[in-house]
């Protein structure tokens, strides 16, 4: 089976550029989500393998979400997109439950290898 | 990465971002602090989007000017004027390198003066250029000139697919309230109510089929990364496999085509994985060593077929029928399932596990997600399959959504609606119950719609029979007649679809509400067909 992923990122560009890269490394992007609250609730009701989570959004950042997506039984895995000149956060983002990270710009090449590195 | 698909989206969102930091910076300038947070995250959007896009100048530049902001939100800087007016003609330098985006234009524009200022101003110096360095005839002319003095409003616009869901209910709704007004037209000798109700019609089906139109998506937004999807699973699988798309200017509703995008990829992926076979074999059994995967999509009338063709090892339809039996299935009703049929039997949940399949039947995980799918678009799902020679796999699917054109038809003491893009022709006999009946220079077998459906039929003395085309895809033509005892209007009709436990019903796959209020339920063809077919031919 396809892995499952929930995306989140408040700009429609970077979701949808996220998505094509995921759906033609053959994942499947099960839900979108533009704040961390929308993640953690998409996450808690469609328990995907993993959720790629942007650092800086409205309502509640990926960090906080990361947090509390942790938490979810069956673990998900969770990725952080962090933005070029975030790099010191990444360590704070591994802290609060993240597996990986990506930084953006996204490309292709890195996202999926990114994610070819997780281990299952 | 090819960026140009994204270009219109990433104008669209910066365009905004920009005039969220107009209005951000509008109120820093006010001493209000409130809209820190927004504008810090309004230049860092411009800055990822920028940077995916290969946008270097726009990219550098707010993320100079989100430095900035970061310093403000933090409070380890307070906004002074000098900084205010500096961010302000940064945001024009940003407009003006975003129109030259939107114009094709090189962004040869340069920044390296802001970015002094910005860096001095980050680290809490006095700006070392005080003067305006932005030289408007440099800029593009709308964005520079005084400062974004010009307001515009992009033509595209983003609209939720939640407004287009509304607006067709609407027009559902619209449909519904019609039909009770054709139906007192009928009855009266008001030329004025006639001519009304023929003009509302009119005008409800163009609002209709605009919002359909508007609502479609050629398939090769879903087919452009099949290419690169059958390349890395052929990789990864170590087969050679080409790929041949075909007809895919066809357009469908954009949830129908959003919703087929994961099982084409199970299509797909089952046909590299378990179809095609590696090239040593393919070799060794006189086949080309790469094998082909062919994608092919035409429209019917208001349907799309869709077809995917692999020439790989095809699906031993004995060996699906075995293991139907050992997962407990009725041995005689597996025996007694045409090759057609057996096939389908790929699609059952537990027969399509990849450990039990792929050695067996060739045929990998996830039909069962592909016929759930199909079905509840309202679409059909078909296999063929011959050993040795290659698997299709072959889907027909509505191509828009809600409303089909139908035609009321009485069986027995019921009313149903026959979907008009199925029927060929409609015959009125009168006299005895024939059991065939010629047309198109072949004999076609009649079969009751009441009894078929379990109704009790009434023995009437003429009857109509609606001629339906079997498969309208295969080499020889073939038909079926279905008796039906009336028949009446035909009728733009709203179509609800059925929730649990309606979708349990057999030979029905929707229902609308009629002007007088009666539900009327929509006939499932291809069910029906089968169920048909196996009768005349027994």
């Amino acid at each position: 089976m396809a892995k499952r992923v929930v995306i989140a990122d408040d700009a429609d560009f970077h979701r949808m550029v996220l998505k094509d890269i995921l759906t033609r490394g053959g994942f499947d992007v099960v839900a979108e989500a533009v704040n961390g609250e929308e993640a953690l609730s998409r996450a808690r009701a469609l328990k995907p393998d993993m959720v790629i989570l942007d650092i800086v959004m409205p309502l509640m950042n990926g960090i906080e979400a990361a947090r509390e997506i942790r938490l979810i039984e069956p673990p998900v895995k969770i990725i952080m997109c962090t933005s070029l000149g975030y790099e010191p956060i990444v360590e704070e983002a591994l802290k609060s439950g993240a597996c990986a990270y990506i930084v953006k710009p996204l490309s292709e090449k890195k996202v999926l290898a990114v994610l070819a590195a997780l281990k299952d | 990465m090819d960026t140009s698909k994204y270009k219109a989206l990433y104008l669209q969102e910066t365009n905004s971002h920009l005039s969220g930091i107009e209005a951000g910076l509008l109120e820093l300038e006010k001493g209000s602090l409130a809209e820190v947070d927004n504008l810090f995250r309004h230049y860092h959007s411009i800055k990822g989007m920028s940077a995916s896009m290969g946008y270097e100048p726009l990219k550098v530049l707010s993320h100079a000017e989100e430095d900035l902001l970061e310093k403000i939100r933090s409070k380890s800087l307070s906004p002074a004027p000098e900084m205010i007016t500096t961010l302000f003609e940064c945001l024009d330098a940003l407009k003006a390198l975003v129109g030259r985006v939107e114009a094709d234009e090189p962004l040869d524009l340069d920044i390296s003066a802001f970015l002094t200022r910005l860096k001095a101003l980050s680290e809490g110096k006095p700006s070392p250029a005080p003067q305006p360095v932005f030289d408007p005839t440099v800029a593009v002319q709308p964005a520079a000139g005084g400062g974004g003095a010009e307001l515009k409003i992009s033509n595209v616009m983003k609209v939720e697919g939640r407004v287009f869901d509304e607006l067709l209910t609407t027009v559902g709704d619209l449909f519904m309230a019609l039909s009770s007004f054709k139906e007192l037209s009928q009855h009266s000798r008001s030329i004025e109510l006639k001519d009304g109700v023929h003009l509302l019609g009119k005008s409800i089906n163009t609002l209709h089929q605009n919002i359909l139109s508007a609502r479609m998506l050629p398939i090769r937004d879903l087919t452009e990364s099949l290419p690169r999807i059958v390349r890395d699973i052929a990789n990864k699988a170590g087969k050679e496999v080409s790929l041949r798309v075909e007809g895919t200017e066809i357009s469908l509703d954009r949830s129908i085509l959003e919703d087929l995008g994961s099982p084409l990829v199970h299509i797909i992926r089952n046909a590299v994985d378990h179809g095609i076979e590696t090239p040593v074999v393919r070799e060794s059994e006189g086949k080309p060593r790469a094998g082909t995967i062919t994608f092919r999509a035409h429209a019917r009338k208001d349907r799309a077929v869709i077809e995917i063709s692999d020439d790989g090892r095809g699906i031993d339809s004995e060996k699906i029928r075995m293991k139907a039996v050992e997962k407990g299935a009725d041995p005689r009703k597996i025996a007694a399932m045409a090759r057609k049929e057996a096939l389908l039997l790929v699609c059952l949940p537990g027969l399509t596990s990849a450990e039990t399949v792929t050695e067996t039947s060739g045929r990998g995980v996830g039909m069962d997600i592909v016929k759930a799918v199909v079905e509840g678009l309202g679409g059909a799902l078909e296999i063929e399959s011959e050993p040795g020679k290659g698997t299709k796999i072959r889907m027909e699917l509505p191509r828009t959504t809600s409303i089909a054109k139908t035609l009321l038809v009485t069986a027995g003491s019921e009313q149903f609606l026959f979907p008009i893009t199925k029927i060929e022709k409609v015959i009125e006999r009168g006299g005895a119950a024939l059991s065939t009946i010629e047309y198109a220079g072949h004999e076609v077998p009649i079969v009751d719609l009441a009894s078929l459906i379990g109704l009790p039929s009434e023995a009437r003395p003429s009857s109509t029979i609606v001629i339906v085309e079997l498969e309208p895809e295969a080499e020889h033509k073939g038909f079926i007649g279905f008796k039906v005892d009336d028949f009446g209007v035909e009728l733009d009709a709203y179509i609800k679809p059925l929730l649990p436990p309606m979708s349990r019903l057999w030979g029905v796959s929707g229902i609308t509400i009629m002007g007088d209020g009666r539900p009327v339920f929509l006939l499932d063809i291809p069910q029906i067909l089968s169920r048909a077919s196996s009768r005349s031919s027994s």
